[in-house]
């Protein structure tokens, strides 16, 4: 099935917001981060809110990734349900890798 | 900080990311490593396309169908030239800049007066689309012509986005319009949410080889999200020949420095 123009606008409203949720948990966790790095350099507390901030940056993109799946499949759009899922397949080769290579 | 806000609002405004302007300024002028410069563009690229994705989520410019095809062509890319960073010259990086931003600014330089949009009446098809133009107060339809070439020009992007830090949208935006028939804001909204999963696709691996200073990292990204909030305001008004003649001239203008530095 074809989903319409309609839905899929819809949907990229909610994709919207998921994006912006990231942002803002990122960006604060970001500008926290930097001014404890300048203000407390001898603290773990810096190195643990960069790290965090550019962490939920990178998980941004895969749950949107992961919400679209979800949706698509409700929706029975196959061709999206297929792409999406090459897409997260392609994503978590990336992943494992970085992983074991720490 | 300064170069992530001015990099964040001419890449929001041309939907490339900022990266094509922020590793030359890292690299050549604050002087850091052109691989931790690289690593860092493409952590902004990340931010660049969520900001720019959920300003434009809603107005219909992009083309989530031929975008999510095209993802799956550049993120096969993204990282084969993630795992393939660490093994790269600097002299090959160099060349690689050098070379893909005098192509882009040629391309876009020869195609400054093509709309691609047809009469509202036609039926896009199953991959064109339709959207409102605030610079013509219209609507606008376009279909997408020559499907294979896009797949193999994605998956071309998605290897210079993880090797040269560049988003990719950079070949995606230009390659879409000329030889696809996508208007260039449907392009562009439809490549910043792509460049976004590309990027995706190489930073981690980066980041698990130390290319990614967490400090550097989190000014360059602020400063790029704070840019491109500037840029996306722009980038509604702006006229589609200035943004191609802005975006050519710069390609050039890095061009030619690294073509020095080789």
């Amino acid at each position: 099935m074809t989903t319409s123009t309609d839905t899929l606008l819809g949907l990229e409203h909610r994709l919207g917001r998921v994006f912006v949720a990231g942002l803002t948990i990122s960006a604060s966790a970001l500008s926290i981060g930097l001014a404890a790095y300048l203000l407390l350099p001898d603290s773990r507390l810096p190195t643990l809110l960069l790290n965090g901030g550019l962490a939920v940056l990178m998980a941004t993109p895969l749950l949107r990734v992961v919400v679209s799946i979800v949706e698509y499949f409700r929706l029975r759009d196959w061709f999206f349900v297929i792409t999406t899922i090459a897409v997260l397949a392609e994503l978590m080769v990336t992943m494992i890798y970085a992983l074991t290579r720490r | 900080m300064c170069a992530g806000v001015l990099a964040g609002g001419l890449g929001a405004l041309l939907g490339i990311g900022g990266g094509v302007f922020l590793v030359p300024f890292l690299n050549s002028i604050v002087g850091v490593p052109i691989k931790i410069a690289i690593a860092t563009s493409l952590m902004t690229v990340i931010a660049t396309s969520s900001a720019v994705s959920a300003g434009t989520a809603g107005r219909n410019l992009i083309n989530l169908r031929l975008g999510m095809l095209l993802e799956v062509a550049s993120a096969a890319g993204g990282v084969a030239a993630g795992v393939a960073f660490q093994h790269l010259t600097e002299r090959l990086l160099f060349m690689g800049f050098a070379a893909v931003t005098a192509l882009i600014a040629v391309l876009m330089l020869t195609r400054l007066d093509r709309r691609n949009i047809l009469d509202a009446a036609v039926d896009p098809g199953t991959l064109g689309g339709r959207y409102f133009d605030e610079e013509s107060q219209r609507p606008v339809v376009y279909r997408v012509k020559r499907l294979p070439v896009a797949v193999t020009a994605s998956v071309a992007a998605g290897v210079i986005s993880g090797s040269l830090g560049i988003g990719g949208g950079i070949l995606k935006v230009p390659m879409l319009n000329a030889w696809c028939g996508v208007p260039m804001r449907a392009a562009a909204a439809t490549s910043a949410l792509m460049i976004g999963v590309t990027a995706l696709a190489s930073v981690p691996i980066q980041y698990a080889h130390g290319f990614i200073q967490p400090p550097l990292g989190a000014a360059a990204v602020l400063g790029v999200l704070v840019g491109s909030r500037a840029g996306l305001r722009f980038a509604g008004r702006a006229r589609s020949r200035s943004v191609k003649l802005l975006m050519a001239v710069v390609l050039m203008l890095v061009s030619t420095v690294y073509f020095f530095k080789i």
